[in-house]
């Protein structure tokens, strides 16, 4: 991805990531998650603010830290790896409002050159799924790997 | 894999961390996977082109 990203760790399985934030609010834990949904191959990606002591996630939060767009790289650098393991797969995406969509979007817009290469790329629009475009306001986002069977 | 490959291959070489494994079989964001499972069932995936790796 052109846009700097922070490192990560994930567990075994690559399903979980956590990286940390840094900014004028100073270190905050992120956590992305891929979780299995009620369709088969069909993952649900998902990220915020972990707060270790309270054991808590908060992905309503605004967090304000000065790095949304070094967030969202990470973020999506995190799809290249967990499509590196679940090559099949299909991920979906939504904000968790709208302000949060449309921040997504920019995501998927700023670094469209590089993920088209790479990734099929649908928004949702009046309940039905269309190709990414760009300028165009979705509810929800999926993606899916344009070459399963690669080899790393 | 040789060092040019791994340099220049997009997916990431993933950092371990077995302190993570904690959340292994959680669901971390249960609101938001309720809503994805709504949008899923009641809309079919789009097709891929016929050419799909």
């Amino acid at each position: 991805m052109k846009y700097p990203k922070y490192d990560y760790v994930a567990e075994s399985q690559l399903m979980h990531y956590e990286f940390t934030s840094l900014g004028p609010k100073g270190e905050i834990k992120k956590i992305v998650e891929y979780s299995e949904t009620s369709v088969a191959n069909v993952y649900n990606l998902a990220f915020g603010d972990y707060d270790e002591k309270a054991g808590g996630i908060n992905d309503k939060i605004v967090t304000n830290n000065g790095d949304s767009q070094k967030v969202l790289a990470t973020v999506a650098s995190t799809v290249y790896a967990f499509t590196g393991r679940y090559p099949d797969s299909w991920i979906y995406a939504t904000g968790s409002t709208e302000v949060r969509t449309r921040l997504y979007r920019m995501g998927l817009t700023n670094n469209l050159t590089e993920i088209a290469e790479d990734f099929y790329i649908y928004g949702l629009k009046n309940e039905q799924w269309e190709e990414f475009v760009v300028g165009e306001d979705y509810e929800a986002f999926l993606v899916t790997r344009k070459i399963r069977n690669f080899v790393i | 894999m040789r060092i040019e490959r791994i340099n220049k291959a997009k997916t990431p070489i993933v950092k371990i961390d077995k302190r993570l494994n904690k959340f292994q079989g959680q669901v971390l964001f249960p609101e938001k996977l309720e809503a994805a499972n709504k949008v899923l069932t009641k809309i079919a995936l789009p097709k891929l082109p016929d050419n799909k790796g």
